[in-house]
């Protein structure tokens, strides 16, 4: 190694003996599940007081997965998949429509989930630039802890739901970085 | 060997003797760790590209298998409607040979897109051999690495104490007890001596005013009671 090269590259951000999620960008691959899933996309949630959340869309080439990492006390990771309002419940995009608000249980594929938590924020597509985007969002548990519900409002009638669970950390393995 | 071959020499071990002296053999472990790190962040990075074009090519292979099936049925679909004589036959024929054409190239191409995956798996199965042992090479370095500073750490912390201890440097924490020892003895003699001159120049007042002086009374009317109570006895 030439003394000049220390000023070619910039360290990884990450400790490639030991990557973990809070590493990951775009283009990082991952296994989880038996499967190999390759991030495509990051989103960055703000939700005021200076917290932020980030998803990733990962995909291992047959299905597109929403990867969530939470950094709060500890790290709480969640993988969701895209569900229609109306397969959640025929009458939910009713009430979300008149009302504005979901009702506080809704059962789905023989899972109870009730409120968790209701709260405003501002999303962004990192690689779209440095617009946000305003919304609101619902999210609710069953009553293990294990499955996940969430609602989002986007504008007066626009809703968009996701079902999913919670994972360990563990569950995700063998993260690999991208090429630069 | 020639005088300038020698004086050569002589310089080439002084220079050598210096370097040695410079060298820092935990810097250049952790420095050779770092180049190391270096290495594996491209191998691991050339294991993500061969994995995400695994992906890639599985995706195209699932859909390469959907598109033949796909055609396939739409050619079922043209022959009945012909038998029912809901198309003419010739037509039907026609169509349905050019779905069945078009079911073949999706074939061929999931068959060329399943040798990709095939080979892409076997790459990743060598890679991730020789990554997962320069992981852990890396990961005993480190570990080791981090044994020996302590170690060094510790050894240094033990050779100050010892080398205070032994009262070798003169401007260590004993020798500077020792003068202390010394400057606190020679206060207490200075202080006797000044109580000893004190004493020497007391006048006959100082003498009356210490027998009369209130604790001297006291002591003075307890001995009386004291020889009193010894009488009545």
């Amino acid at each position: 190694m030439g003394i000049f090269d220390i000023f070619k590259k910039k360290e990884p951000h990450y400790d490639s003996t030991n990557i973990r999620v809070q590493d990951l960008d775009v283009g990082f691959v991952f296994d989880y599940d038996l499967s190999t899933w390759e991030v495509q996309a990051i989103y960055e949630y703000d939700w005021g007081e200076d917290y932020f959340t980030r998803e990733f869309k990962v995909s291992n080439g047959s299905i597109t997965r929403y990867l969530a990492i939470e950094e709060d006390d500890e790290l709480e990771i969640s993988l969701s998949q895209k569900v229609k309002i109306r397969a959640l419940d025929e009458d939910l995009m009713d009430t979300l429509m008149q009302s504005q608000q979901p009702p506080k249980k809704i059962t789905y594929n023989d899972v109870t989930y009730k409120l968790d938590s209701e709260a405003p924020g501002y999303f962004h597509d990192v690689a779209k630039g440095d617009s946000w985007e305003e919304f609101r969002s619902w999210d609710f548990e069953d009553k293990a802890g294990e499955n996940v519900l969430t609602i989002e409002q986007w504008g007066e009638k626009e809703f968009e739901a996701s079902v999913g669970r919670n994972l360990k950390e563990f569950e995700i393995s063998n993260i690999l970085p991208a090429s630069k | 060997m020639g005088i300038f071959n020698r004086i050569f020499k002589v310089g080439q071990a002084e220079a050598h003797a210096v370097v040695d002296k410079l060298e820092d053999p935990i810097k250049m472990t952790e420095q050779g760790i770092r180049d190391l790190k270096k290495d594996l962040d491209q191998s691991l990075q050339a294991l993500a590209e061969v994995k995400a074009m695994a992906i890639r090519s599985r995706k195209d292979l699932n859909t390469n298998k959907e598109m033949a099936k796909n055609y396939e049925q739409k050619a079922i679909l043209l022959i009945g409607k012909a038998e029912k004589g809901e198309l003419d036959a010739g037509e039907a024929d026609r169509l349905a040979t050019e779905a069945l054409t078009r079911k073949e190239d999706a074939v061929g191409e999931a068959s060329r897109a399943q040798i990709e995956v095939d080979r892409f798996d076997t790459s990743i199965a060598s890679l991730d051999k020789n990554i997962k042992k320069l992981k852990s090479t890396i990961t005993s370095y480190e570990n080791e690495l981090r044994t020996l500073k302590a170690r060094s750490r510790v050894s240094s912390a033990t050779q100050k104490i010892n080398k205070q201890l032994s009262g070798i440097d003169s401007n260590g924490t004993v020798s500077m007890l020792e003068k202390m020892k010394e400057k606190v003895a020679q206060q207490e003699a200075m202080s006797e001596a000044y109580g000893e001159i004190a004493l020497d120049s007391r006048s006959i007042d100082d003498e009356i005013d210490d027998v009369l002086s209130e604790s001297n009374v006291k002591a003075s009317s307890s001995l009386e009671a004291l020889k009193a109570k010894l009488k009545q006895q």
